[in-house]
């Protein structure tokens, strides 16, 4: 390949993808960024004044969602690896012929509407429902016990949505691995648990890597898990946002908690992406 | 921080092999992102006049007259107005037209429709999946309806039209139906055309006194209903193991995580001032901070299980909830179907009559057929139908002895499911003189007044 | 798979046996909402919330087809699903390619304008997308849902294929190329069936997330229904049955095509390797 075409080919990689976020991503943002600014009512207009104060008080206003938000994210990203990985595992290294199948066994379940798979939920954990119902019957629970409606009904929702977006990106990078390096483990090292410390999970972590960013990203600004099996107190900022903008059609706000919300989330990631890639990344 | 991330996030892309490499170390990342930004602006420049230097702004919401948005409206215009010339081409003056100023430009239909309503609420014929009564309309006035059931949720959908409403442009829909208060935003903001009752003859003739003239659109300038129901509160008799007649039963200790309440300010605010003594139409802030006050302290300790749009119903149908605020016609079709053991009733303090009703966006390309379709469900004959079908209130006198003929007819040809469920909806096709005495009207809120509201009803549904 | 034993062999058997056992729990798991949503697919609600159970019919399997207002949206979903999934699959597979394979300037930006459009709240994402096409005086529709569904999709399947080519070797492009294949041949015979296992699960997750995204779709969508749109605005009113048969019968339909490719693979690789069996003979 000529040398002059080799330099440019990342960007004539990147040039369609790219272009088409900044068209459809960036500039809408943009405007957002100016909504988050203006001052004003749906009757009267509104107008740009550059209210940047509106960003200190989105933020002690809604701290406490904030940081309930960070909360379940981060319970539910911990919770999808240490479900999924032993998952993602078995398929990468036992699935045998049957990877496919089982990969998409996993991913099947989601193709249905959320409305429905959450529709099922709620009645399969319904307070006096057939599991609950029977348990209380029985005398193992206590009659006023419940499931929804309670945080843990909010992060058991968040993490059984939220569990392929663990598996694939673990799937891929665990398939990927060279079996020679994991039979050498075994010659060098004295148990397979030190194998899998040493060889196997190391060289995994892009999945890792990968997958925690895809479950914490989306899950910290999820609001329909929150509204379908929460309560009052489980209210998370994408709720807020959600009330912010289409109830109370309060733009500004709404478009500011926004953008403290996304910084939240990118300066997050920089420091997952620092602690991860210095430590167990650099050594694949 | 940043430069560490946009330098670990290079690391961490080609890990150890190719360290040897020379790493560019980024010292001009702020300059490449505010460069991105910057063309970004343009970017949205060119797209019409510069909506942030005009101070235009164009959130979805925030544009009442943005010179941006109607000049690039002007693409869309030119299209609506050649639709008009296919139907308008004989401006023959149709009987009695009073003069409506550039609401309805001739009272000569366009031929076309199109109706935005919520899914389900029109008879539907299960096994063509058509729509009888309408698709009959179609035939008598060789008006081409395209009937969408594209409303989701009142918010929602105003959130959808409300750039184009505020632009001015076409919404691309000539008949939509939302709830009372939102019609009352939309006219209140100009969203909506005035209604030409010359072309509603069977409106004025056979609408209910009831759902004439209401609070939330005087004289029925801009609309007319097409469903309605009552807020009010369903319990479930073996759960609360006594009856229920108060508001503030559902703030009873007894049966606190089990009681439900709505996420929908208007219903659960309004409910909890008349519980206080005050009819929402005179509610003052101090009365809504007061009805604030009386939710707040058992929200915080956890008296309510949730705040709930239409879901309450599984809720209260499974048994999680003891006791709710509810809607009558889901009750009807609950004892019926999905719990026997639900009661409704309209609290002593007193309960809410929602409409939901039909009207024509400003800019509509053909309100007359607009007008036509909405008259037409106001014949009895056509308005039974869509009652037997949908189960709530109707608006149109007579209904619930057409439906009531309908079930006994049923029962004659031995058809006696289907007559029970036309009993029941005849019963409820109309609030009976009890529940009449004692339901009330919605206020209507100022934007400022909205806005306070809303901020009050959101400490109590925040935690 | 013969894995080389060599420890005790009761207690390697039983640790052998508990993944599988753990991961068929897990895809039960999965699976019980699934369950439920096949079991009242044959429900028979008398009124219009199917939530109780009322009596067993395979009517509603009869009566979807007849049901536009059900099987319309269903129809745009999987337009719209399959579209925007291979068009942000290529397109985030391309960039997952410059961020990992080579060096450029810019990366920073690049980094931040993949994670940030995941990192946007829906109501944010979807109303300034709306805002961008009334300034722009652009009808909504089927097409603005697909170029939008693509857009926020791009970043999942960069993530996803990234996992897949960070610390890829190298050396085996390297020895493509010394025995002289050019570029293109090396990318297509080497590079590509490497990573084609990341791109194949990002196109499955942009997918899972296309065909279930309601809150930014319904900002874009103008007259165009899709499933999700629909079934919330009938959850007013009470989902009817035939949403579950729809539900039912794509599960069957992905499962089925899959399994029947699985077996055709595999029968071409079993002539092959008799095939190759017999040439060896």
């Amino acid at each position: 390949m000529p040398r002059r075409l080799r330099r440019s080919t990342p960007y004539l990689f990147l040039l369609p993808g790219g272009l088409w976020l900044v068209a459809f991503f960036v500039v809408p943002m943009v405007v957002m960024a100016s909504v988050s600014l203006q001052e004003g009512s749906l009757g009267s207009g509104y107008s740009l004044t550059w209210n940047f104060p509106i960003y200190g008080e989105v933020l002690s206003d809604w701290a406490p969602q904030i940081v309930r938000s960070l909360w379940y994210a981060l319970t539910v990203t911990v919770l999808t690896l240490l479900i999924g990985y032993p998952i993602a595992y078995t398929i990468a290294f036992r699935g045998g012929r049957a990877k496919t199948i089982l990969l998409l066994l996993v991913i099947l379940p989601f193709f249905t509407a959320f409305i429905i798979r959450t529709l099922s939920w709620k009645l399969i954990l319904a307070d006096n429902g057939f599991l609950l119902g029977s348990l209380k019957e029985i005398g193992l629970l206590d009659p006023a016990f419940r499931v929804l409606a309670t945080p843990a009904a909010v992060i058991s929702g968040l993490t059984y949505n939220f569990l392929p977006f663990m598996v694939l990106p673990l799937y891929v990078a665990l398939e990927r691995i060279d079996r020679h390096l994991l039979e050498a483990g075994e010659d060098l090292y004295a148990s397979r648990l030190q194998t899998f410390l040493r060889v196997t999970l190391p060289l995994s972590m892009p999945g890792v890597f990968a997958g925690s960013l895809l479950v914490f990203i989306p899950a910290i600004g999820d609001f329909i898990n929150a509204a379908i099996l929460g309560s009052r107190d489980t209210t998370m900022i994408g709720n807020v946002i959600q009330r912010l903008f289409i109830q109370n059609n309060a733009y500004p706000e709404a478009a500011a908690l926004g953008f403290v919300l996304m910084a939240a989330v990118l300066a997050l990631v920089a420091i997952y992406a620092r602690w991860v890639g210095s430590d167990a990344l650099t050594r694949g | 921080m940043r430069d560490g991330h946009w330098h670990v996030m290079g690391r961490q892309t080609g890990p150890g092999r190719s360290s040897a490499e020379p790493r560019p170390r980024w010292p001009g990342v702020a300059a490449v992102v505010s460069l991105v930004i910057v063309v970004a602006a343009c970017g949205i420049a060119g797209q019409g006049a510069s909506p942030a230097s005009t101070g235009s702004p164009d959130g979805p919401g925030p544009q009442t007259s943005s010179p941006a948005a109607t000049v690039a409206s002007s693409p869309t215009a030119p299209s609506g107005e050649s639709a008009a010339p296919t139907g308008d081409t004989d401006p023959s003056p149709s009987a009695g037209a009073t003069d409506t100023p550039s609401t309805a430009p001739a009272a000569t239909p366009a031929g076309q429709l199109s109706f935005a309503n919520w899914p389900l609420y029109i008879d539907i014929d299960e096994e063509t999946g058509g729509y009888p009564t309408l698709e009959k309309f179609e035939q008598e006035s060789g008006i081409d309806v395209t009937y969408a059931e594209d409303i989701n949720a009142n918010e929602e959908f105003f959130g959808r039209l409300q750039p184009d409403l505020a632009a001015g442009n076409p919404t691309g829909y000539d008949l939509i139906v939302m709830t009372d208060w939102m019609i009352e935003r939309m006219a209140r903001l100009g969203y909506l055309q005035e209604l030409d009752h010359s072309l509603l003859p069977n409106f004025e003739a056979n609408a209910e006194d009831l759902f004439r003239d209401a609070w939330y659109d005087p004289e029925n300038r801009y609309s007319i209903p097409w469903q309605a129901g009552i807020v009010g509160i369903a319990y479930n008799p073996t759960l609360t193991g006594r009856p229920i007649t108060t508001f503030d039963d559902l703030l009873d200790p007894e049966f606190a995580g089990r009681v439900g309440m709505f996420s929908e300010m208007r219903d659960t605010m309004s409910m909890a001032l008349l519980s206080l003594g005050v009819e929402p139409v005179n509610a003052t802030i101090e009365d809504v901070e007061r009805a604030r006050d009386k939710l707040l302290g058992p929200a915080q300790e956890g008296q309510f299980r949730a705040f709930y749009g239409n879901d309450y119903y599984d809720a209260l149908a499974a048994g999680d909830l003891a006791i709710t605020i509810a809607w009558s016609g889901d009750i009807s079709q609950m004892k019926l179907y999905d719990n026997a053991d639900v009661e409704f009733i309209v609290p002593e303090s007193g309960g809410l009559l929602w409409v939901d009703s039909a009207a024509i966006p400003k800019a509509a390309e053909h309100p007359v057929d607009a007008h036509m379709v909405l008259d037409y469900f106001y014949d009895v004959d056509n308005a039974a139908p869509l009652t037997e079908y949908v189960g709530y209130f109707s608006p149109v006198r007579g209904v619930p002895d057409r439906v009531r003929e309908d079930a006994q007819a049923a029962r004659d040809e031995g058809d006696d499911e289907w007559a029970d469920q036309l009993e029941i909806i005849a019963d409820t096709a109309f609030p009976d003189e009890e529940q009449l005495e004692n339901v009330f009207e919605y206020k209507r809120l100022s934007e400022e007044e909205e806005r306070t509201w809303n901020e009050l009803f959101g400490e109590v549904v925040t935690d | 798979m013969k894995a080389p034993l060599r420890r005790k062999p009761l207690g390697s058997r039983l640790a052998h046996a508990v993944l599988p056992v753990y991961t068929a729990l897990a895809v039960l798991y999965l699976f019980i909402p699934i369950v439920v949503m096949v079991a009242f697919s044959f429900n028979d609600p008398r009124g219009r919330q199917n939530i109780t159970w009322q009596g067993f019919t395979a009517q509603n399997y009869l009566d979807v087809w007849s049901r536009p207002d059900v099987t319309g949206p269903m129809i745009t979903s999987l337009i719209v699903a399959v579209v925007a999934t291979l068009g942000a699959t290529v397109l985030g597979t391309l960039i997952g390619l410059a961020l990992t394979r080579y060096q450029f300037r810019g990366r920073g930006p690049t980094n931040l304008l993949i994670y940030v459009p995941m990192a946007t709240p829906e109501v944010i994402l979807g109303a300034s997308l709306l805002t961008l096409w009334v300034t722009a005086g652009v009808q909504r529709g089927l097409l603005t849902i697909i170029i939008t569904h693509v857009m926020f999709n791009i970043s999942y399947v960069v993530v996803t294929v990234r996992a897949r080519i960070a610390g890829f070797d190298r050396a085996l492009e390297e020895a493509a190329m010394d025995l002289g294949a050019d570029g293109w041949t090396t990318f297509r015979k080497v590079t590509f069936p490497l990573i084609l296992p990341g791109i194949v699960a990002a196109g499955l997750l942009a997918f899972v997330l296309s065909i279930d995204d309601y809150v930014i779709t319904s900002f874009v969508s103008g007259q165009t229904r899709t499933f999700p749109l629909w079934v919330f605005g009938a959850s007013r009113f009470g989902v009817p049955p035939e949403v579950n048969v729809l539900g039912t019968l794509i599960f069957v339909v992905a499962f089925a095509t899959i399994a029947a490719q699985i077996v055709w693979a595999r029968r071409r690789q079993g002539t092959e390797l008799a095939r190759s069996r017999r040439v060896a003979s």
